[in-house]
Order: structure tokens, then sequence, then C-alpha cells
């Protein structure tokens, strides 16, 4: 079994390779899924014959902790080792990437984006500007052989969008942005599927992600996180909204390269004061010693903080959810920003718990701070998308929030909210990308009546706004409810940012309540006029996220016991 | 007296270099051939040495002045290597090119050995000599380049020389081992006067600040080839001398001056090339000022001999700079080899322009045509600026029309960067870190947010090459060099461990 682990994070990356290498190929895709859906079973087998959970020193070496383990030697020389090892607080984690990895596979097979017919209106003036006839009719039929990038012209997909935009000549730039603007907004209706690239590119975020939550060596970790940021780079600025995907993309790499080697600083110093990079040796040894704890928690949670993100360094993610395609907002929302929450609550507090407990009071205010601040900057938001990108800074702030309450049940609560949130915000992306596709717009102002033209539609977006909002019973409740009973517990000036966080939830219910009355409700708007409603494909690919909404909300204990035998 | 023995095993590399330098000035139409055989016979005479125990030669009591430990002979092999690379990259050309090439190529394996500074000194100016006349073209742009080259270089020596002469003064010896123990007593101020001049002339080599403004400028108007030795061989020279020095002559007794030097030279360096980088549009000027970053990169490891707890460390910081300077020597080699490989051969040699310049002066209508003429004809064939490298806008769809070329350069970017899938880069950032963030973690964090900056002209550079949209006609040449580079960047990428177990220097 301890070979799944092997398996897990080998099979995305070879499979990124091997749709790269086919990418020409009609069945480049399914390559694509058939990798995610291998690395799913792969990851799912691994509670298989797992530990107790309890700590063995055998001729001095720790075992037992983890479920499994393996290492192989790489460079010794700067402390590197090829080790993985899996416990249960890495191993949800690691099951949510791996079937995003698959949902967002699946999503660009089937070309759930393509099949959709568009409102009416929109077809014959996307057509005219690009000077060929209307696809949509010929490509719902989603004949394998007809990739998107056989077709000619300013129409040819995503990728030939993304191959439109020559770098170097800023005077064109304002120019051909216009000009893709229209041919990008066509691709989504138009040509059935995307680049076979975009899944590589995917695969390859995934392979990485897998990596950075089953990392038991350090200096593998940072590798690991580095390793996500090129192909996510690649996905927002090909594949992204063309008006604004330059800007997003360079904003996203600097944020988190800057981020990742202050956090590479921090894991170095406490490699040179521990004298290992062994990550479950460190952390049983009870993390750093005392002079360097702070320090080395403060540079770790400045880099986490990035990638979390944390007011006040969340800026990038606006930008980066609202340029990036459907499913590289799906990857960024529920498994790039686990790894900052995830290095935070495992690495960060694990390797300098002393540290952690001095920072938490500044920790938990800018988290306090994050809520009230995404949940009044979402009241006034007129975009769909950026609403739902914003919301994920006030959903983070929750999570470091009970991080940072320290206690037994903030604990869980950080990593209960942080797995729901990996659930319900990737159906949210889901929901808001066919809205646009169907309506090529996400402006609050612009929809209207969902409910009448798509009602479908109109459901699924409620239960998903229902469940980021926290309603009993679904998988947001438990995350938010117990980050403020833990910040409750500690009393005192705690009470206060109890509080704002429950403050911020009512936040959180006005603006997403308000986005369904605009979006759903209300007469229908010319947008919304004539759209279809859900396809089967849809709904396979939603089916799951769903479903783990429901399961979680519905039966959160097992998993808890899960978080409870980890290692922190 | 007794005449002493000297160790020719040790010096075997160097016989070989010598002779292949001296063969090829004879051997007319196959001077290339046997330079190429003549090196690689060095390189692997090099590593063969380096296989077996640790030699010494040329001592002075328990000092010697030539040294074949590990990390000498790895680097040897290396400037060996990285001389045949820029000969397989370099067309057509004259003898005496392939002469001068081989002896720049003989004073780097004598400077990867040399531990005196007089030893070290006469094989650095070896290594530079041949360059004067090799970066100079025909031409204004060349002789602009030439003489840039050589005022610099000279300036430098004798700043070099001068710090020689003050340690000398203060230690009584030249030999760096001596230096390590001789310090102690002396007087700080001359000992630290000494340090600075001394390491500022050598980080004339490395392109570091404050030496550096020629770099760009030299590098734009030299021939690619050439500038492809200039950016790797040539700062690998400058690198191991200043490591050298430092680590194992004035570490122990003149740390804190030396260290201070050393973390000013490295911080000046990082950001001056990072804000020189940002602002540039033609692609070997970016590479330029982006190598005065990575010299500022080399030498912040060296900078934590200043605390006493990074002497304690020395071996570590001189073998992480060691480790950073051949990860990043590699990865420029890769980019510039690959650059010369895909940038059309404007006037590159001096046999092109010999046999062009009846021709010139028959379309001028002049008497026989200068080599000014020559140039103002050929400088029509430019596409536009001065040098070969071209705008980077040039580079534009490179991926499609010269995949090979274009992969290397790629790679080599976005090591240069420092992130994967280019992982050579990555450890090289990795092994500076490690060392700085145990006792310099304030330079940690400049090295940091230099590598941010970085990453703002890099990540246009690779996107350029990739997906730009551009008339993409360029064809690769040189397939065979290309391979090996690409070859030997992939495997310091899985095995991190072969450089880094022969940089790991120790007394």
């Amino acid at each position: 079994v301890e070979l799944m682990l092997l398996v897990a994070v080998a099979v995305p990356f070879f499979g990124a390779v091997l749709v790269w290498a086919w990418r020409d190929k009609a069945f480049a895709h399914w390559i694509g899924v058939g990798a995610a859906g291998l690395s799913l079973a792969a990851v799912a087998l691994l509670p298989i014959g797992r530990g107790d959970g309890n700590w063995v020193s055998t001729g001095g070496h720790l075992s037992g902790g983890w479920w499994h383990q393996l290492e192989y030697e790489w460079a010794p020389a700067i402390h590197l080792d090829f080790a993985l090892a899996v416990d249960g607080i890495s191993w949800p984690l690691a099951v949510l990437t791996a079937l995003l990895g698959l949902l967002c596979c699946l999503h660009n097979a089937l070309g759930a984006e393509g099949r959709i017919s568009s409102a009416p209106l929109q077809v014959p003036a996307a057509t005219v500007a690009t000077g060929g006839p209307s696809l949509a009719a010929d490509d719902v039929s989603g004949v394998p052989g007809e990739s998107a990038t056989g077709v000619p012209g300013g129409v040819a997909g995503a990728g030939g969008a993304g191959e439109g935009a020559a770098p170097g000549e800023p005077g064109s730039a304002g120019a051909s942005g216009a000009a893709l603007g229209v041919s990008g907004s066509v691709a989504g209706a138009g040509s059935a599927r995307p680049s076979a690239l975009l899944t590589a590119l995917l695969l390859a975020v995934q392979f990485a992600s897998t990596l950075v939550f089953f990392a038991d060596n350090l200096i593998l970790f940072f590798v690991a996180f580095e390793a996500v940021l090129l192909p996510m780079w690649a996905i927002i600025h090909r594949y992204g909204d063309p008006a604004a995907r330059r800007h997003a993309a360079a904003k996203f790499a600097l944020f988190t390269v800057g981020g990742s080697l202050v956090m590479a600083t921090g894991l170095f110093v406490a490699v040179a004061d521990t004298g290992t990079a062994d990550l479950g040796a460190i952390i049983v040894g009870g993390g750093v010693s005392q002079g360097a704890s702070l320090l080395v928690f403060t540079l770790l949670a400045i880099g986490f903080a990035v990638k979390a993100p944390l007011w006040p360094l969340h800026s990038w993610l606006p930008d980066a959810h609202t340029a990036a395609p459907t499913v590289g907002s799906v990857l960024l929302a529920g498994v790039l920003l686990k790894l900052g929450t995830y290095g935070l609550i495992r690495v960060a507090g694990g390797l300098a718990p002393q540290g952690a407990a001095d920072a938490a009071p500044v920790l938990a205010v800018l988290a306090a701070l994050g809520i009230l601040v995404a949940g009044l900057v979402c009241l006034s938001l007129p975009e769909l998308k950026r609403l739902i990108a914003y919301s994920s800074v006030g959903h983070m702030g929750f999570v470091v929030l009970a991080f940072a309450s320290g206690t037994e049940a903030g604990i869980r609560a950080a990593l209960f909210g942080n797995l729901a949130h990996g659930l319900i915000t990737p159906l949210l992306f889901f929901l808001a990308g066919a809205l646009k596709a169907r309506t090529h717009t996400g402006l609050l102002g612009s929809l209207g009546g969902l409910r009448l033209a798509a009602p479908q539609l109109a459901g699924l977006l409620g239960f998903a706004a229902l469940a980021s909002l926290g309603l009993p019973g679904l998988a947001g409740f438990w995350g938010e409810a117990f980050t403020v009973y833990a910040a409750t517990e500690r009393g005192g000036a705690w009470l206060a940012l109890a509080a704002a966080a429950a403050f911020g939830a009512f936040l959180a219910a006005a603006y997403l309540l308000r986005m369904l009355r605009r979006v759903s409700h209300g007469p229908v708007a010319p947008a919304t006029d004539g759209i279809s409603d859900t396809s089967t494909v849809e709904l396979v690919v939603w089916a799951p996220l769903v479903a783990g909404t429901l399961l979680l909300g519905l039966m959160p204990g097992p998993l808890l016991d899960l978080f409870g035998e980890g290692l922190l | 007296m007794r005449v002493q023995a000297i160790d020719h095993v040790a010096l075997l590399p160097l016989y070989l270099a010598a002779g292949t330098a001296a063969l090829a000035l004879f051997s007319g139409r196959f001077a290339k051939a046997c330079m190429m055989i003549g090196l690689s016979a060095a390189a692997i005479a090099a590593v063969g040495v380096a296989a077996g125990p640790d030699r010494a030669t040329f001592a002075v009591g328990p000092w010697h002045s030539y040294v074949a430990d590990d990390a000498a002979m790895g680097a040897a092999a290396l400037f060996a290597g990285l001389s045949v690379l820029v000969a397989a990259v370099s067309g057509r050309q004259p003898g005496e090119y392939w002469f001068l090439l081989a002896i720049s190529a003989a004073g780097g394996i004598t400077l990867a050995g040399a531990r005196d500074l007089i030893t070290l000194i006469v094989a650095l100016e070896t290594l530079t000599v041949p360059l004067y006349v090799l970066v100079t073209k025909p031409g204004r742009d060349g002789a602009e380049a030439g003489v840039t080259f050589l005022i610099a270089s000279i300036a430098s020596s004798a700043t070099a020389l001068m710090g020689a002469a003050f340690l000398y003064a203060a230690a009584g010896t030249v030999h760096l081992a001596g230096l390590a123990t001789g310090l102690g007593s002396a007087d700080p101020a001359l000992t630290a006067a000494g340090a600075a001049l001394l390491l500022g002339g050598f980080a004339f080599k490395l392109a570091a600040a404050p030496l550096h403004a020629w770099a760009p400028l030299v590098l734009e108007r030299a021939p690619l080839p050439i500038a492809t030795y200039l950016a790797s061989a040539s700062k690998l020279g400058g690198a191991i001398a200043i490591i050298w020095v430092v680590y194992f002559g004035l570490a122990a007794d003149a740390g804190a001056s030396t260290g201070t030097v050393v973390a000013a030279l490295s911080v000046a360096s990082i950001v001056i090339g990072n804000l020189g980088a940002l602002v540039q549009r033609r692609t070997v000027p970016l590479l330029a000022w982006s190598g005065i970053a990575h010299a500022g990169y080399v030498l912040a490891p060296l900078a934590v001999v200043a605390t006493a707890v990074g002497r304690d460390d020395a071996a570590e910081a001189a073998s992480a700079a060691l480790a950073y300077a051949v990860f990043f020597v590699l990865l420029e080699a890769g980019a510039f080899a690959a650059l010369t490989a895909v940038r059309p051969e404007t006037r590159a040699s001096l046999a092109d322009v010999e046999r062009h310049t009846p021709l010139a002066g028959l379309q001028s209508g002049g008497p026989q045509g200068s080599d000014l003429k020559a140039s103002a004809e050929n400088a029509t064939v430019h596409v536009s600026g001065v040098g070969e490298g071209g705008a980077i806008g040039e580079l534009a769809g490179l991926w499609r029309s010269a995949p090979l070329p274009a992969s290397v350069f790629l790679f080599s970017v976005i090591g240069l960067a420092g992130l994967p899938p280019a992982l050579a880069g990555t450890f090289a950032k990795v092994v500076i870190l490690e060392v700085l963030a145990s006792s310099a973690v304030w330079l940690a964090v400049i090295v940091a947010a230099g590598a941010v900056l970085g990453l703002a002209y890099y990540l246009p550079l690779a996107r350029t090459v990739l997906i730009g949209r551009g008339p993409a006609t360029a064809k690769g040449r040189f397939a065979i060099a290309l391979a090996a580079i690409g070859l030997a960047l992939l495997a310091v990428t899985l095995a991190p461990q072969l450089v880094l177990d022969f940089t790991a220097v120790s007394r």
C-alpha cells in the first residue's frame, strides 16, 4: 500500500506528460481523465492498513504516526529526500485534490462549457465579429475528432486565443485584447472542448499539490510548493479571461513566488536549527528551539498567508480568480488555497508551536479583519466570479482564526472549514462558469430571473450559496460555527474576535442572499432569456461536490475523528 | 637546497590543455578538432585525478601552491567542458581563435588548483587576456567592446594586485593557507583594505557590482559564442577566485572585514542587477544584467563569514557559493548556447569578414575596403540594434520553429528564475538559502526579494519564446552541442548530488 503513495503522485505527472505529448489527438482528454481517475483510486486506497496513529521509536527511527510512508534519498547534501507520508490530516486534502482534478479533467473532456446553447441574442453578434459561420450547431454533437485546435480563424478555442496574445507589443495590446474579447467569448460557446494542453496543465497542478500534501521532507515540500506556480500561471495566462489575464497572471506569480521564498527562508531556518528536514521527526520532537520559534513561525506564516490568502496579502486572489478559466478557478479555490492553510496548520504550527502561540493574537486579528473586510467588499461587488473569489478571503479568515485560537476544537474547526470550503467554492465556481458561458456576462446587474429561465441551475446555485453561508446541515456550517465557539472558549479579548467572526458570517449571509436575489429572482433579464438548463454532463461533474457537501454537513463525525488522530 | 619533486599527475589536466593550445596554433584546418578533443581529454583527466586521492604540489613548507582536490578538479573539468561547448557553437573560425580559447581554458584549469595569490592572479590573467582579442569583432561596436573590456580588466587587475600587495604586507606570505594563520596579528586596517581591493578586483571577472558595467556592453557587442564563454566559464573563474581567497585565506582571521566587503558586493549586485534587467528589451543585455544579480547570489553565502557563527560554517558557505556558481554557469551556458544556435550569423567570424571585405570595398566604390567600411556594409544585415542577440521580441514563436534550442533556452531561463520544473535553479536557490537561513536571515530575505524581481523579467522572456506570435523563421544549429548542454542540465536537475558532491570544499 506504500506504493499507492507513489502512484497517487506519479500518475498525474505521467498523465500530464502523455497528454502533452498527444495534445493534438482526440483521445488526449481521456488520457487525462484516466490519469486523474487512477490517482483518485490510489488515494482512496490509502486508508487500507493504516496504523493507529501512535508513534513508536524503533532503532532511532520514528514510525507509526503516519499511515504510510516511503523514503528515497535524493540529495543528502541539501537535506533533500524524496519522502512521502500520509495521515488523517493530509489524506482528506489529497482526496479533495484528486477529486477536483478528476472533475476538472472530465469537465474538459466532455466539453461541458462547449455543449450548451447560448442566449440567442449573442450568437449572431459573435459570428459577425469573427467572420465565420456559427460553430455552435456543429459542435453540439461533440464529435471526438473535432478538437478545438482544428477550427480556423480567431475562433480556435482557448488555445488560439492564448496564442493570439503576442507579447512585447504594448501598442497593439489594447486593440488585440478587444478583438480577443469577442473570440474568447465565442470560444466558450463555439468550440466543443478546450485544448488538451489545459488538461495537461491541470494534471501538473494536481501532481504538484498532491506532492505538497504528501511531502514528509521540508525541502521537498518547498520544491513541490514552487512547482505549483508555473502550471497555474500558464493556465491563467493562456486560458483566462482575455481582458484581465496578463495582469492577473503576473500578479499571481509575483505574489506566490515572494510568499514561497519567504516561506523557504523559514523552512531553512528550521532545518538549520534542528539539523534535519524530516517533517514528522521535527513535529514529534516538539518543533524548533525556543529562540528560533517566533522567527520561524513569522517567516512561514507570511509565506503561507500569501497563499491562503490572509488579509492584507490577499489582493492577488480576486484578480486571479476572476481572470482564470472555470477549471482554473476551481483548482485555485479548491486546491491552491488549501496549500496555504495546510502549510499554516501542519508545517508552521508543527515546526514552531511556541511561535504560533506567541503570534496567535496578531494572526487572529488579521483573520477577523479579513472576514469583515471580505464581507463588506462582497456586499458591493458587481461581478459574480469576483464575489465568489472575495468570499474565499472571508472563509479562509475563519480557518486562520480557528487555527490561531490554538484549542483542540479550533484546530479541528480549521481543518474542517478548510475542507468544506474546498467542496463548496469549487461548486460555486463551476456554477458561475456555466452561467457565464450561457449568458456571456457575470455582472449581477445584467442577470436576473434565472429561477424562471433555468430552474435547475438556479436551484443548484441556491444550494451552493446556502452551503457557503453556513446553513446548518450543510458542510459550511460546522467549520464556521466551531470557529466562533473556539474563539469564545479563549475568553477575554477573543470574545471580540468571536463577535467579529459571527458578524462576518452574518455579512456572508447578506451578500450571498443579495447575489441570489439579483441572479435567480426578479424578471428574466435579456441575458438570461432563452438559455438552456443544466445538461447531464454538467450534472455528472457537479454531483460529487453536491454529495460531498451534504455528506459532510450531515455526518461531520468521521472526518473530525480522522483529524483527531493526525499529526500536529 | 633540494629541488622538490613535482606531482605531474596533479598537473595532467593543465598539461593537456596547454598542449592543446600549442597544437591548435599549428594544426591549421584541424585546429577546431584538435582543440575539442584535447580539452575533452583534459576534462576526462581532471575527473580521473579527482577520482583518485587528493594531490598537491609546489610546496613551501606545509603550504601548497597547486592543489588537485575534488573541488578543484571538478571545476577544472567544468572549465574544459564549457570551452568545448563554446567551441562546438562557434562555427568556422581561424586557427588563432581555437588557440586563444584553449589558452583561456588552461588559465581556468590553473585557477581551479591555485592556492596562492600570485598563481591565482596569473591564472586569472591567463583566463582573461585571450578574451581581449576574442571579444573584439571587426568594426566600431567590436572595438568598443574590446576597449571597454581591456580597460575594465586592467583596472581591476591593478586593484587586485594592490590588494594582494597589502595582504602580503600584512601577513608576510602570499599562500592562502599562510594568510589563514598569518593575519591574526596583522594590522586590521591594512588587512581590511587588502581584502576589499583584492575582492573588488576579482569581482570584475564575476561581473559583480561595482565593477559590473562592462558586462552588458561587452556581452551585447561580442560574438555570441564568446558571450557564452564570458557568461559561463569566465564568470566561474571569478567566482572560484573569490571563493578560494575568502575560504582558504581570509575567513579565519579576517572574517569580519571580508564578510562585510562580500555582503556589500552581494547586496549591491542583487539590487543593481535586478533593477537593470527589469528595463531591458534585448535578450543579451537582459541575461547580462540578470547575471549581475546572480553574481550577487553567488557571493551572498560567503558573507556569513562576517559573523562568528558563520565562520564555524565557512566550509558550508564556500560549498554553497561554489555549488550556486556551478548551477548558475551551466544554466547561463545553456541560455547563451541556445541563443547562439538560433540567431543568424551576421559576421561572427574573422574569416567571414576577410572574405567579405573585398566585396564591400567594391560595392562602396572605394579602394580596398577597410574594416570600418566592411562593418558599415554588414551593419545592414543586422535586424536591429548593435548586438547579435537581438531584441526579445525576435525570439517570439521560437518554440514552434526551433524546438530543441527553444526548450534548452526555456529550461535555462526558468532555471535562472529558480522555478520547477527546471530544478537545477531551484536547488541552487535552496543551497544558498540553507546557508543564509542559519546565520544571516536578512540576506536571505534580500535574496528572496531579488528572486521575486527576477521573475518579473524571466517570465515575460519565457512567455515570448513559448507563445509569442512571431515570424518564427529561426532554424536551430549546433544540435549536438545543444543536446549535450541540455542533457547536462537535465542530469543536474535529476541528480543534484553530482554537483553537490564535488563542490563540497574543505581545507
